[in-house]
């Protein structure tokens, strides 16, 4: 098992109800089984989870990718836009 | 060019214009280009309505990492520019307020500086994780962006 500490933000944060939470999770698992991980442990979060930004150790991280052990993990909106 | 300044930061103090302007002034600059936005209290463009105040936040290590990425990127294409400031304010911001700045400056002003400084705030906007909340009359609502970054930004 990993050790990894989750970071919220924004909306999501609001729908977690909290800023950070510290999870295990399996060595071997992606950052998409860990979005449907949180979706089904927050429901508030499930629909969230469809255009969720993951950040790994500040870096941007995708779908296929393995969450390394002791990351850092954000979870947030797309960046705010406007014209 | 690593002797040119750069400046990126998350702030929650006022964003002094005239301070980084000086930070970014060299002999040999001639010529600035400088975007800022402020909090709009009316909008009556497409969804029209008003503004008490934006709350604005961001994770900062990530952000201010993202904000250099954005600088070096503006260096790459365009080599001429000399100093480059990227800062958003963050916190309680009201109308009329500036919450973010990015200028540019060079030898000329014919040298790309205003695209350059142009597409550092487009790029801003992409790729560096800050959200505002906006409060009005009708109550508060995240803004969220659709800009999904790509492996590698």
């Amino acid at each position: 098992m990993n050790r990894i500490k989750l970071l919220f933000f924004a909306a999501i944060r609001d729908r977690a109800g909290a800023k950070s939470i510290e999870m295990d999770i399996p060595s071997d698992m992606t950052i998409l089984q860990l979005k449907e991980k949180l979706g089904a442990d927050y429901p508030n979060l499930k629909e969230s989870m469809k255009s969720v930004l993951v950040a790994v150790n500040r870096e941007y991280a995708f779908d296929e990718a393995v969450v390394p052990s002791n990351a850092e993990i954000a979870l947030f909106p797309p960046v705010s836009g406007g014209q | 060019m690593s002797q040119f300044p750069t400046i990126y930061s998350i702030t929650e103090s006022e964003i002094d214009l005239n301070d980084l302007l000086t930070k970014i002034t060299l002999t040999s600059t001639g010529a600035a280009a400088i975007f800022t936005g402020m909090v709009r209290g009316i909008t009556s463009r497409g969804d029209a309505h008003e503004t008490e105040y934006l709350e604005y936040e961001s994770y900062v290590p990530m952000a201010e990492a993202k904000m250099k990425q954005v600088a070096d990127e503006i260096r790459e294409k365009w080599p001429v520019v000399e100093g480059i400031a990227i800062v958003q304010r963050v916190g309680k911001l009201y109308p009329k307020t500036p919450t973010v700045l990015i200028a540019c400056t060079a030898a000329h002003r014919d040298t790309g500086v205003f695209d350059a400084a142009r597409y550092g705030i487009d790029r801003l906007k992409e790729i560096v994780p800050v959200w505002k909340k906006e409060v009005g009359p009708n109550g508060e609502e995240w803004i969220e962006g659709d800009y999904i970054p790509k492996p590698g930004e």
